[in-house]
Formats: C-alpha cells, structure tokens, sequence
C-alpha cells in the first residue's frame, strides 16, 4: 500500500479548544451585560451624552463636523447588546478564527460605552462633550510607544529569543534621546542615539543568552533593574547639574498636505509626528521582511526549530544576533518616540509599557499587524485611564490608573492559552 | 566520561574553578569595577582631568589621582556607612563613648538587610521551583499596607497586636501572590508579565490607600498614611534609648530562614517544589499535581514578601508613604537579585541580603559624603547579578578553569506553559 | 558520488565516540551501517554531515579530501541527510521546508515560492514522491513528512543521501514502500548510507554492510550473512533474541479497559474506543506504529491524560480519570516512554530519583519531613539488587549512562508493592545488555503472577514479550493476536487492516 493511504482517516474535532473560546464568550458577554446596566440602565433616564470632532488645535480648521448628541442610557445598551450578541454569537459557533478580533471589539465598544457614560451630563442640554478625535489623537500616542515596543517583541521572539528588557530599551532611548534632542536640537540625531542605546542592550541581552546561554528572562529583568537604575543615577548626576542636557523638546507635527485635512481620521492619522510615520512605515517593512522575504523564512524558521535550520546551513546564532539588536534599536527607537511626546526625561515616567507591549505582541499572535491592534486596545485604555477623571466619574484616578494593567493582566490570561508562541522561544540553542 | 575526570581533578582544582562562591567573588569584584567605570565617566572633573592629557603627558598623574580619589572616596564611603568606620571604631574603643555612632552603619545594614533576606527567600522558594516572581516588590508594598492599617486603625493588647500585624502582612502578600499563582495555574498565564503588571496595580493602590480619608494620616494633605500602634511596632533591639534601629524584625528573619532551610532541604512539600522546578513533566508522571505546587508556592513566595513588607514597616518608619517600596530600590525588586546572587539557597540568600544591604544602607552615606547619586549601588547590584547569571564568562574573563558549571538553575520554557 | 572515510575519529573528552573508523561507498551503492544503539552511529554521521568536527581523520568525496566544516558545506558538497528526527519546521508548509536556505528570490528578496512549488512538482514526479507542496508539515502523517525530507535533501541535488535508523517510526508496509525508494534512488544512481540497528531491513536492501561496535569498525559483511552473523558481530557475543518464560499460565483479569476515549495535546481523538483486557501473569504488548495513540493510551491509563468517556478498572476498582498520584497509589507502575523527560529528574541524586513517586509514604516521610536515613538506605539497596553502575547515590542521576537511567526506574517501579506495571518503550535506545536486564526484570514481574502492558514499537521486542500481542492503530486496536502469529499479519494489523477473526 502507498504511504499516502496512512493516517488519513478523519478524527473527530474534540471540544477541548472550544471550551476556552467558550469562557472568552461569557466573559464577553459579562461585559456586555455590565455594559447594559451599569452605564445603560444605571445613568440618569434624561442624561445625554455629546461627542465633537473638531480638533481641539486646529483653529483655521478647513472643515467642521457637527456634534453629536445621543442618549446615554439607550446609546449604551444599545451597544451593551451589540457586545451580547457577539458573545452569543462566539458561544454558540465557537468559530476557529476570529476569536480575538471579536474581544478586540468588544474592548473598544466597550471604552466607547465607557466613555459616553462618563461624559454624561443629566439634563436634556449637554454642557460637556467628549472629543473623539482628541481621544484618538491622545490615544495614539501611547499606541505609537506600544507599537514599537512590541515590533521590537515580534523581532526577538520570531527568532526565538525572549526579550522582556523592551521596558529598559525605552528608557535608555529615552533618556540619550532627550539628551541628544536637547543639546542638537535634532530629532534625527535623537532617534539615532535612541537606536544605539537600545541596539546595545539588545547587544548585551544577546552575548549573555547567546553566547552565555544564560536564562533570557533574567538577563531581561536585570538589564530592566540596570536601565532604571543607571538612568535614576545619570539623571542626579548629569541632568541636575547640567539641566540643558534635558530641557526636552517635543517633536513637531508633519501635517502631510491633503490627507491631514480629513475630518477625524486626517488628525490621527495624518497631522503626526514624524515618528508616528516612521512607525507606519517601520510595521509594514517589518511584516513584509517577515513574511514575504528570504531573510524572513530564516527567522522564523529559526525561532521555531533552530536545528533544522542548521542542519541546511543557517546560522542560528547570528540571524539571533541581528535580530534581538535590530529589535533592540527599534524599542530605543519606541522610547525616543515616547520622549517626543511627553517632553524632557523623568525617572520612571515609562511606567511598564515595555511590559504592557510584551502582552500587546502575545494579543497579537506574533504578528506585527495583530501587534498594532492590540496597541491600539491597550493605547485606548492607557489615555482613557489618565483622562477619564476629567469627566463625570466618580473613581478615584488612581484606581483608574490600575486599569490598564489589569486589562493587560486578563487579556494575557484569557487568551494565552490560545495563541502558539514561536515553538523554540526562549529557548536556548546548543549546537550539539 | 565524567567519572573519571571528575576523579583525576584535584580538590584544589575543584574549589577554585567550579565553586560558586569564586565565581561569586569574582563576581563582586567585577560588579565595583563597573560601578568605578560609571563614576569616572560621568564625574566630570574626573573627565576634565582625562581630557587634559590629550594637551601633555604630565596630565597622566593628576588624572589617575583624581580617579582613584573619587573612586576611592566613594567606595570608602559606602564602607563606612555600612559596615564601620575603623577611626569611630578606634575611637570608641579607646575612650568608650560614641559607640552609638560606631555601631549605626551596621545596624542599619542589618535593619535594611532584615525584610530583603524574608523577601528573597520567598523570591528564592518560586525560582526553586521554576517560577518568576517578579511581583515580589507589589506584594510587599500590599503587606506593608495590610500591616500598616491593622496597626494603625485596629487597637488591641499588645501580647496580640504585633502577630496579627505581621499575619495582615502575611495575608495581603498571599492575596496578591495568589493572583498570579492561580491565573498560571489554570489558565497559563505567565507568571512574569502578570506579577510585572501587578507592581503596578498596587503602586496606584497604595496612592489610593494613603491619600483616602479613612487611612489617611489625619491632618495631612500628603500621601502618607497613619502611624502604627506602638504595641504593632517591632520594637529596637537595644531599645529606644540606644539610637539604634535594628529591631526584632531580626528573629523573624530568623525564624523565616529556618522554616525556608526545613522546607526545601527537608520537607516533602519542598521536595515537590524541587522536583517540579527541574523537570515539570516528571513532577507530573510521580503524581505531584503542578497546579497546586504552583498556587502553594505563589502563596508561599507572596506571604513572604507580604511579611517583608510589614518588617519594613514596623521596623522602620512605622508608616506607608506614597513613596514606599517606589523605584528600582524597592525591596521587592532587590530580592530578585539577592536570590540570584544567594542561588536560591537560604543561607546563600543571607549573605547575598547582607552583601547587598550593606551596598544600599552604603550607598546613602555615599550621596550624603561625596554627592554620588544612591542608585549608583543598584547598578552595582544588578551588574553582579548579570556576572553571576553568566558564570562562563567571568571564568573567562579571569582565565578560571573550566570545569563543572553551577549556573543558576532555571528552565525559561517560554510563553505557553 | 564516492565517499570514503578514512580514520574518523571523535572524542567527547575522554570519551572515544568514533575510533578509527574508516569506509566507502561507491555510486548507486546501499551501503549499510549497522550498529546497536549507543555504537557511535549517530556521532559518525553527524561528522559527516559537519554537525560535528572530527579529532582525527579525513572525508573523501570523488578522491578528494574534503574537510566538512558545517551541513550547509555538507549539503553544498551534495550529501544530503533525512534525519532520525525530522528536521522539518512544523508550522511551515512542505515548499517552504523543502526550499529553506535554498530558497529561489525575486526581487526584493522576495522568495520565489512559485518556482520553488513547481521546482518541488516536478522533482516529486521524477523521483515518484507524492506530496501536496502547499500541505503544512505538522498536518502530514510522519511517513509523509519523511518523504519531505527526502525530497528536501533531493532538492539539494544530493548525490549521497544518509538515512539515518528511517524506519523507527514505519509501518512494515511503510517501510517496505521506503525500500522501494531506496532502491529506484540507487538505481538513478544515488548512493546512500543506510544507519539501522535492524538486521531483516539491512538484509532486505543493503548491498554492503558495515558493522561497527563500541565506535570502531568491527567488519563487513555480505546482505547474504544469516541474522545471528550479524547480530554477533554488532553485540560482540552470542545474542539470545528470545526469552525465557514460564509456561503462560493467566489468572483473572486485572485491568480491563472498556471504550476508552482519549483527546490529544491538539485536542483530536487519539484513543479512539479502545477495550482490552490484560489477566495476572500475562504480558499484554501492545504494538503499533508511533503516534497512533498508544502515548495518550498510557497517559489515560497513569492518570496523566483525562479520559474522555469509556472506563478503567484495575482488580474491580475503577480507575478511570484518577489524578497520577491516585493511580500510582492504586498500584500502577509506570515505566514512561520518555526516561529523561518523565521518569528522571536528572538534577537530582540517584537516591532521590528512586523514592521520586513516594516521597511522602513511610518510611520515607513522616509528618512532611523526609527521613533521609530511609531514603538512602532504600537507595543503597536497590542500587545493588538491580545492579545500578553509579559512583555513589548522591550522583545526579544525568551522571549515569542511559541502561542505567532505565534501570532506576525499573527498580522504583518493581519495588513498590504494584499490581499491575504499565511500561512504555521500555528499551528504547538501550544497548543490548541493557535491553536483556530490563525483559528479564519484566518478565520476572509476570512470572511472580502480575499483569503488565507493554507498548513498543519495536516488532522483534513485541513478539519476545508478549502473551498476546494487540495492535493499535488510528486509535483503535486493529486485532489481538498470538506472539506466534506471522510478522506479516501483525505489520498488516499496524497497517490498519483490521482482521474479522480477532476478538478481545
């Protein structure tokens, strides 16, 4: 007989995978009924809620979108049931793809149901309003960061190495960044310098698990412990004495002619700075070289059996090598990018995004475009949680400032056992 | 193969290539090498001086000059302000007074050492077992909260008041630890990126906590909470009256290492640790069940550091700051590198937590003499630790022999399990 | 292509893996390297293959010395390897991993995946190797994923392919459809090096042998040489393939499993129905290719796997879905498949390793402290009951060969009081010394009128131990047959064709 007869005959799909995707359900549909009650049914009856679109900066604004005003109670059970029905949906199709695009969209529907019962105001005329497109423009900034640490993620662990110092890439960036921005006055400068530094922490990170084979994790963790700690130093030390090397600059807006013109998306999307563009740029050069390139083969060929590919002549360890220092640059390049926009160095001020862009790249199945989603989740919810208090909630900002992380904390949770890492990730490779 | 090599090498050459505790050493040495070249390149008169021999040879003498003398002033006083100052020692001995500020750089190294060495070992008992506890610095500052508001807002006799403070800290350490433990337990969440986040969460808990009404100190606008009991404090060792601070936070650390020495060397519930943290599948097939170990000793490792929290707390300033336990020098964050340094062993985490106290209590005295910023000594600590954790090459950066490699035992196995 | 190895010698410190060792093989040849496990097979073709760097020695392809310095040369030098192991990425599709590190670009460096499909369409057609190109490899069945291989190392235009113990995971059928490629390749001209420890396939497709024992050559020999020739020369001693028993003689049923339903990691079903019955003083063995459900079986059976529906019971008591520490109380004694990944923590000393499944039963542990005293004198016994070479009980147990290794396990396991011992492949990679201690110790087991289930792989180990011989395939057992049944009829049943006559 052939041996293409062997082992064909079909096997029963077992329930196993679905009853994850089922939890994932309820947990939607928890939310949503949270959604129904809690900012549908628990605002005031007569509450509105008003959104503009007009950017808050842009006086001479070409085009003005009326506001709109709904209310709150109907709006957010409204979209309370719209996030029912996509659980009850996942529930009852347990469908194999899509699971995660489904949470997604429930997590901004449920931001939006959020916000519009934040803004809420309890008479029939609205006095405040919630500006969508100054969120998306504030939101973007934490995505930007996010997005670069987790392309930095996607970088490492596609070829198998764990990097868990993205967290002190960022701030080593950010810290020679600010220092470079201010005494140049060059963001070219800057971001280069952002590079180098966090090139060489991924450099340091690769020699000791590469060539040292010591456990990537702690090499991560203490090279984190080292950054905020040397940066802690160097900020008594150079920046107090010397406050020029810091006065922080932030980076200007590039409005691209035309398409910064649109309403809404123009904002977000098109009157950035230049490195929100480089970071556009940046994803796709970083999916196609993955995916579609020779280079790209190696790589993942080597995070998921790096003996394979030895055994056809790829050199494991250098394609390791330039990628944790490739994916180093670009976390420095993510923590200059964080420096752009908040202003001159402060200690700690990167807060653990390095850490909440390892959960992004997870959320993310190791995919840089599944990476830039999840940014753009946990980028919503980093703004909202500083931001929310300007509104109608009666939380205290630092329990808001929990948010994020215990959002990060679920997602990791709730979907981790779905996701495949690359197979040899984090592993260490020992030829023979 | 190994047989009889290992047969053929000599005792000598077995304790001064293999051992960890040369490689330890070496370690050190190179760790204060590091934390010399970073004074030198950023003092700037130190700088100034190298600048100036690229004008004349005859610079060279200043130059090195300069450098050993800040090097050397700094490293001197991180010496005296932690260990002791041997002109304050002569002098005590000699005329028998000042003895109290002869003996208070140790006692505050040990002080400091105190909560690090129950922190670690609780940090140690998870890296035995093959989990990260990275969390270890969110679950002190929520045991040291815990102790804090038992200590300040419940009043009892004193025979109970400071056990069931340091119970609350128990308690609200394994509460925070348990979250971790259970989430990779049943859902395989790891372990680092979930106790990372934690730090957080509880960072903003505790600003929340010390700047609401009912644990707010009263009278303040600050972020500083109540001030406990006396009956809640642990309380100087050679009383008030003495100046200094070391207190009987000393015994607990103590008792912990005793109870850490039986647990892991002697008990069966240690043995399960220790089997399932070098080889999870064959703790499976022998019937040890991974997820309890995984919970028990999240609940274990969080206790700990719970009560490392609350020894910080009644030992020190009897109140949680918005500022406790905050930055790169939280107790929690040290522990890390004390395990690593201590190999996870009890006792090597003792001389590890002394080590690095006394680097730390030293490390202040450097800022106030010399203007050095303190974070100098956790770069010190941490560039150790990175020597430690890479023990080949500090056997080749110092020509060691190759022989057995006691590397720090722990298995990454990345994101799924 | 004509490659010769002269004086190939490798150490791994004071150990001589390789000595001296020296042969050719000629264009179109099979030449077949035979040697028992641990010889020094592995380790030669590795060296051949520039995973490795020889001491001493050289490699001569066409008469010209070619040093060999990594695979990418040795692939550039047109030898061509199909790993014991598949060296196939699983989530990449079969062109990806046919064309990986030889990939075909346009511009861009963009891989060229049409060329490399079409390239892959006519090199599977020409060498009669069917396989769909854009099929991803953790999908196929592992005769299939083994045709990737060979079309992966083909695709370097290799003029000598290594096969390196290629039929470890084959049906009988498969293997004999294997043969036939073997030979359509030689007769294109192709050498090959043909790495076994079986002597019926060596004598079925080899037109050269070459024996080789503790790493040196220790002769040649025609395919015409009988199967106790060969086995001398590859043992160095007489070898007795069969062993002694006792007249089968059973008692009543101890286990007996009924419709059993087991998922996989994967979450398909991989037992799929499964009853069977083994009685006291019998050997069940239960043979069958790997991968078709016999782990999972085991693992349902230990308590290490949940059971999906169906049950266990062992001397009336049911068994089914305890957890592993239930069922090793029960008294179940596993012998697991993977020695070094679930039987041993290697870290940890040879005393420990032998008390790893009882460390809380007295006289072990009292009150949650371990008595060591009783732990080392446990050791210090059974390390001289069951014959364990080591150093002293402190030893890690990574210190010990891997006959060793398996020899603590067996005496932990045959120690406890155990009603029943399930053992998994258990002498897998062990020399023939070793593979000789381990039978008699199971089958002493049987004769002192237990039960045991054994699963193997291995048709000659199958056939030596078992009362009865069931046949497990695609989840299900395909028959239970008589050890004296035909190697024929069991390869068929492991083949699937499942026979009316049998019955359980």
């Amino acid at each position: 007989m052939s041996l293409i007869d062997a082992k064909t005959a079909p096997r029963a799909i077992a329930p196993m995978k679905n009853r994850r995707t089922r939890v994932i359900a309820i947990i939607m549909g928890l939310i949503g009924v949270f959604t129904i009650f809690a900012f549908g049914l628990g605002s005031e009856s007569r509450a509105h809620s008003s959104l503009t679109f007009n950017p808050i900066n842009l006086v001479n604004a070409p085009w003005r979108v009326g506001s709109l005003t709904v209310v709150t109670r109907w709006t957010d059970v409204v979209l309370g049931v719209v996030m029912v029905a996509i659980a009850a949906e996942t529930y009852l199709r347990h469908p194999r793809r899509g699971v995660m695009a489904r949470f997604g969209s429930v997590a901004v529907l449920f931001l939006f149901a959020l916000l519009f019962w934040a803004a809420r105001t309890p008479g029939p005329s609205p006095t405040s309003s919630v500006n969508i497109t100054a969120i998306l423009v504030g939101s973007s900034a934490a995505a930007m960061v996010l997005i670069f640490g987790s392309l930095s993620g996607v970088m490492c662990e596609r070829s198998g190495v764990v990097n868990i110092a993205i967290e002190g890439q960022f701030i080593g960036g950010a810290f020679l960044g600010s220092m470079i921005a201010s005494t140049t006055h060059d963001f070219f400068f800057a971001a280069i310098a952002g590079m180098v530094a966090g090139g060489v922490i991924g450099l340091v990170l690769a020699f000791l698990s590469l060539r040292y084979r010591s456990d990537q994790i702690i090499v991560g963790v203490v090279l984190v412990t080292m950054l905020s700690s040397l940066s802690s130093y160097l900020n008594l030390q150079v920046f107090t004495p010397f406050p020029n090397f810091n006065t922080g600059i932030l980076a200007p807006n590039l409005p691209i002619p035309l398409l910064s013109k649109i309403p809404v998306l123009g904002p977000v999307f098109f009157n950035q700075s230049g490195f929100f563009y480089v970071m556009i740029i940046l994803v796709a050069v970083v999916s196609f070289a993955l995916f579609k390139t020779r280079y790209g083969l190696h790589v993942r060929a080597v995070g998921e059996h790096p003996r394979a590919a030895a055994t056809v002549g790829i050199n494991v360890i250098r394609v390791r090598y330039i990628n944790v220092v490739l994916g180093g640059a670009i976390a420095g390049l993510g923590g200059v990018a964080f420096m752009a926009t908040q202003g001159q160095f402060q200690v700690g001020y990167t807060s653990g995004y390095g850490y909440i862009a390892l959960a992004a790249l997870i959320f993310g199945r190791w995919r840089p475009s599944g990476a830039v989603v999840a940014s753009i989740i946990f980028g919503l919810s980093v703004y909202l949680s500083y931001n929310l208090v300007t509104y109608n909630v009666p939380i205290s900002l630092y329990i808001l400032q929990m948010f994020p992380y215990l959002i990060t904390i679920a997602v990791v949770a709730g979907l981790i056992g779905r996701v495949r890492a690359p197979a040899a990730d984090g592993q260490p490779y020992l030829r023979d | 193969m190994s047989e009889t090599s290992s047969a053929r090498a000599s005792l000598w050459v077995r304790y001064t290539s293999s051992s960890p505790l040369v490689v330890t050493f070496f370690a050190l040495v190179l760790g204060l090498l590091f934390g010399a070249f970073v004074i030198i390149t950023t003092t700037p008169s130190v700088l100034d001086a190298w600048r100036a021999i690229f004008h004349g040879w005859n610079g060279i003498p200043h130059a090195l000059n300069l450098t050993f003398d800040n090097v050397g002033a700094a490293y001197r006083s991180m010496f005296t302000g932690s260990i002791v100052d041997p002109q304050g020692l002569w002098h005590s001995i000699s005329t028998g007074k000042g003895w109290t500020n002869t003996l208070t750089p140790i006692s505050e190294t040990l002080t400091y050492a105190t909560p690090l060495v129950i922190a670690s070992i609780g940090v140690g008992i998870a890296f035995q077992t093959g989990l990260f506890n990275i969390g270890a610095n969110g679950q002190a500052v929520i045991g040291g909260i815990a102790g804090a508001v038992v200590g300040s807002m419940l009043h009892m006799p004193e025979i109970l008041h400071l056990p069931v403070t340091l119970l609350a800290g128990i308690a609200g350490g394994m509460i925070c630890g348990a979250v971790p433990g259970v989430l990779k337990a049943y859902t395989g969440a790891h372990e680092v990126i979930v106790t990372l986040m934690f730090n957080y969460v509880t960072y903003a808990f505790l600003l929340f906590m010390v700047l609401s009404t009912p644990f707010q100190q009263p009278g303040q606008q600050n972020d500083i909470g109540r001030t406990m009991d006396h009956s809640a404090q642990l309380a100087p060792l050679f009383g008030t009256r003495s100046g200094l601070r070391v207190s009987y936070g000393v015994f607990v650390a103590v008792a912990v290492v005793i109870f850490a020495s039986w647990l892991l060397n002697r008990s069966s519930l240690g043995f399960d640790f220790r089997v399932t943290g070098a080889n999870p599948s064959a703790a499976r097939a022998s019937g040890i069940n991974a997820r309890t170990v995984i919970v028990v000793v999240f609940l274990i490792s969080g206790g700990l550091a719970g009560l490392a929290g609350v020894v910080q707390v009644a030992s020190t300033t009897h109140y949680v700051d918005g500022g406790f336990l905050i930055g790169s020098a939280g107790i929690g964050f040290t522990a890390i590198t004390v395990a690593l340094l201590g190999r996870n062993r009890p006792i090597g985490i003792v001389w590890a937590a002394l080590l690095f106290a006394a680097l730390g209590v030293g490390g202040r005295n450097m800022q106030a003499t010399t203007g050095i910023p303190l974070d100098l000594a956790t770069v010190i600590q941490s560039a150790i630790v990175l020597f430690v954790a890479t023990p080949v090459l500090v056997k080749e950066i110092f020509r060691l022999r190759a022989a057995k490699t006691t590397t720090v035992q722990l298995a990454t196995t990345g994101w799924g399990s | 292509m004509q490659l010769e190895l002269r004086g190939i010698t490798k150490r791994f410190g004071s150990f001589t893996a390789n000595d001296q060792i020296s042969l050719k093989v000629e264009p179109g040849q099979i030449h077949s390297l035979l040697g028992e496990n641990g010889a020094g097979k592995s380790t030669l073709m590795n060296v051949l293959f520039g995973l490795l760097r020889p001491d001493e020695g050289e490699i001569l392809i066409d008469d010209v010395a070619t040093p060999i310095t990594d695979s990418g040369e040795a692939v550039r030098r047109g030898i061509g390897m199909v790993h014991q192991h598949f060296m196939l990425v699983p989530v990449f599709s079969v062109t990806e991993n046919v064309v990986l590190g030889f990939e075909p670009t346009k511009s861009l460096n963009r891989v060229d995946y049409k060329r490399a499909t079409e390239d892959i369409r006519r090199l599977s057609h020409q060498f009669n190797l069917d396989v769909d190109p854009d099929a991803i490899v953790e999908n196929l069945p592992v005769g299939l994923q083994q045709r990737v291989e060979i079309l992966k190392a083909l695709s370097h235009d290799a003029e000598l392919l290594i096969l390196d113990e290629p039929t470890a995971v084959l049906t009988p059928q498969e293997i004999d459809s294997l043969m036939e490629i073997m030979r359509s390749l030689a007769a294109a001209g192709k050498s090959i090096l043909f790495i076994t420890h079986k002597l019926k396939e060596v004598k079925a497709v080899a037109d050269v042998i070459t024996v080789i024992r503790q790493g040196r050559v220790v002769g040649t020999a025609e395919p015409s040489a009988s199967e106790s020739e060969l086995a001398s020369m590859m043992v160095g001693r007489e070898v007795k393939l069969t062993v002694e028993k006792t007249p089968y003689d059973p008692g009543n049923e101890v286990l007996e499993v009924r419709d059993l339903v087991v998922l996989d990691d994967r979450g398909l079903v991989a037992v799929n129905g499964v009853t069977l019955d083994v009685r006291a003083g019998e050997v069940l063995a239960l043979a069958g290719v790997q991968g078709n459900g016999q782990t999972e079986f085991v693992e349902a059976l230990v308590g290490m796997r949940p059971v999906e529906s169906g049950s266990i019971t062992l001397k009336g008591r049911d068994i089914t879905n305890l957890t592993p520490r239930e069922a090793l109380d029960a008294g179940l004694g596993h012998i697991p498949e993977d020695r070094q990944r679930d039987g041993l923590v290697l870290s940890m000393s040879v005393a420990d390793n032998l008390v790893l499944n009882t460390p809380r039963r007295a006289p072990f542990a009292r009150h949650g402290t371990r008595n060591l005293t009783a732990v080392n004198e446990n050791a210090e016994r059974l390390v001289r009951e069951f014959d364990i070479r080591t150093t002293s009980i402190r030893e890690p147990a990574s210190s010990l060969s891997g006959g060793n290794q398996q020899k603590v396990i067996v005496a932990r396991e045959l120690s406890r009081s155990i009603e029943f011992l399930v053992a998994s492949q258990p002498t897998r990679g062990l020399d023939v010394g070793s593979i000789e201690y381990v039978h008699r110790q199971i089958i002493e087991h049987r004769n002192r009128g237990n039960g045991a289930l054994i699963v193997s792989s291995e048709l000659d180990e199958v056939v030596a131990l078992g009362d009865r011989i069931a046949v497990m395939y695609e989840g299900r057992i395909s028959g239970v047959v008589d050890p004296s049944a035909s190697r024929e009829s069991i390869g068929l049943l492991m083949a699937g064709h499942t026979t009316e006559a049998s019955s359980v």
